[in-house]
């Protein structure tokens, strides 16, 4: 299938390397183009920005001593929350533009492999795409996660990324893909 | 119904107005001895007043910022050493104010567009460090007792974002908050202390009420009016008052309701749309 990718300019950010390094090859393999944003800095040419969380495995809220890491898991969101908008301006004048964040399932269901720091981060980007979907969404741009859990590989991940990112996929909007193997119980 | 929670310390932070005054006050006709804990003196004063005519000698009242850690701590460790150690504790902090002194701005104002992430990070502070600290602080006493009840003042947008209206921080905070609490009632199931969340809806506050007020004078209408459409969208046909929310909460915060835990629970009359 044409996921009509061909040439979209695509910026990745996160601190997960082999997560983006999966991304980046899947996407490029449909023609997208890989965007180099500086180091820390935001590229606002991109047609499609990705978000990759950074995961903590075992993390446990009522372990925190320091809240240092509670705002830790935090810099991840605002710094999605900077790359997205950086491409916002360019996204709304030629009304295209796609959001995706790589978050941790256990953000929808408990007994999901824990990672609460991620979790935390993954709730927050989830309740944004919702905003960004009633605010921009009218515009061509969409918002979406891929929550991963169980014991997805990073092409798991990358597969379902790439496809949120597709033209079939615009109607598709504040909404999360789960990528667990099925492993997640709950219903709703 | 005997709630059993008479002689339990509770700790109801923002307790000096709306919602978490209505919950000070029926804790403290229920027989707990209660804490509040807000910012402002003089909300503070006229609050303890009140409810000492209801609970003598079983009320205290802290002025005290409850969203740094440091200072939450040191609101704990006074009730604790004023009452006992702390079995129920309510986090009840109200989000940031891009504008406070432009009236009517209400908490969280602000686009995604627009919102810079200095901001985001304001309101982590006051929505989900605020209550980590709170639950962080009174989580060893409960757990020496074997009872514990935690009960977190959320908003029904932790589920369902308000896309209608331009309030984007509590959109991206509260549905962590949720979520956290959560976390910590899996986590502190085994030691009998219950964590729950309160999705609170179209509940009629004094902060809420004045917003109402406010919209009337700068459109020239009346409250009646301006308050018209959200009644309708209310299946109830109705705000709800703060003394119906403390109902719930006391009830979940009761030695009743120990199997009601991990819960996010609408409070709303009807109006929350997820199944």
């Amino acid at each position: 299938m044409d996921l009509q990718l061909k040439g979209r300019l695509v910026s990745v950010c996160g601190t997960e390397e082999a997560t983006l390094a999966a991304c980046r090859r899947v996407l490029e393999a449909e023609g997208a183009v890989i965007a180099e944003a500086p180091p820390g800095g935001t590229y606002p040419e991109a047609d499609v920005v990705i978000a990759v969380g950074t995961s903590r495995p075992g993390s446990d809220v009522l372990a925190v001593i320091d809240p240092a890491d509670l705002y830790s898991a935090w810099d991840d969101v605002t710094n999605a929350v900077d790359a997205y908008r950086a491409a916002l301006p360019r996204m709304l004048a030629q009304q295209w533009g796609r959001f995706v964040w790589v978050g941790s399932s256990q953000a929808k269901s408990v007994d999901a492999e824990a990672d609460e720091l991620a979790a935390v981060a993954s709730l927050g980007m989830l309740g944004l795409h919702k905003v960004v979907t009633g605010e921009v969404g009218p515009r061509g741009i969409t918002a979406n996660a891929v929550l991963r859990g169980g014991a997805a590989t990073d092409e798991d991940v990358a597969d379902a990324v790439t496809f949120l990112c597709s033209a079939g996929a615009a109607y598709l909007s504040g909404i999360t893909i789960t990528v667990d193997g099925g492993t997640g119980s709950a219903i709703f | 119904m005997d709630y059993g929670i008479s002689g339990r310390v509770a700790i109801v932070s923002g307790g000096s107005r709306g919602i978490g005054r209505a919950i000070a006050t029926t804790f403290a006709r229920e027989g707990a001895k209660v804490v509040i804990a807000s910012r402002t003196q003089s909300n503070l004063e006229e609050t303890l007043a009140e409810l000492e005519e209801i609970a003598p000698g079983r009320v205290h009242a802290i002025a005290a910022s409850m969203t740094d850690p440091a200072s939450v701590d040191r609101v704990v460790a006074e009730a604790r050493e004023r009452f006992g150690p702390i079995s129920i504790a309510i986090s009840n902090v109200i989000g940031h104010v891009i504008d406070a002194a432009k009236e009517g701005s209400g908490p969280g104002a602000g686009t995604f567009e627009g919102m810079q992430t200095e901001a985001y990070r304001e309101e982590f502070t006051q929505l989900l460090v605020s209550s980590w600290a709170l639950a962080r602080a009174c989580v060893p006493d409960m757990q020496q007792q074997g009872w514990g009840r935690i009960c977190n003042i959320g908003s029904g947008v932790a589920r369902e974002p308000s896309t209608h209206l331009p309030h984007l921080l509590p959109n991206v905070v509260r549905p962590p908050v949720a979520g956290m609490h959560r976390l910590l009632a899996a986590r502190l199931a085994p030691d009998g202390i219950t964590v729950n969340n309160i999705l609170t809806g179209s509940i009629l506050t004094e902060r809420n009420r004045s917003y109402w007020e406010w919209l009337a004078r700068e459109r020239n209408t009346s409250v009646a009016i301006e308050t018209q459409d959200m009644t309708q969208r209310i299946p109830v046909g109705r705000f709800g008052e703060p003394e119906e929310m403390a109902a719930v909460v006391a009830f979940l915060c009761s030695d009743r309701a120990g199997m009601v835990t991990g819960q996010s629970i609408p409070v709303g009359g009807g109006g929350s749309a997820h199944l």
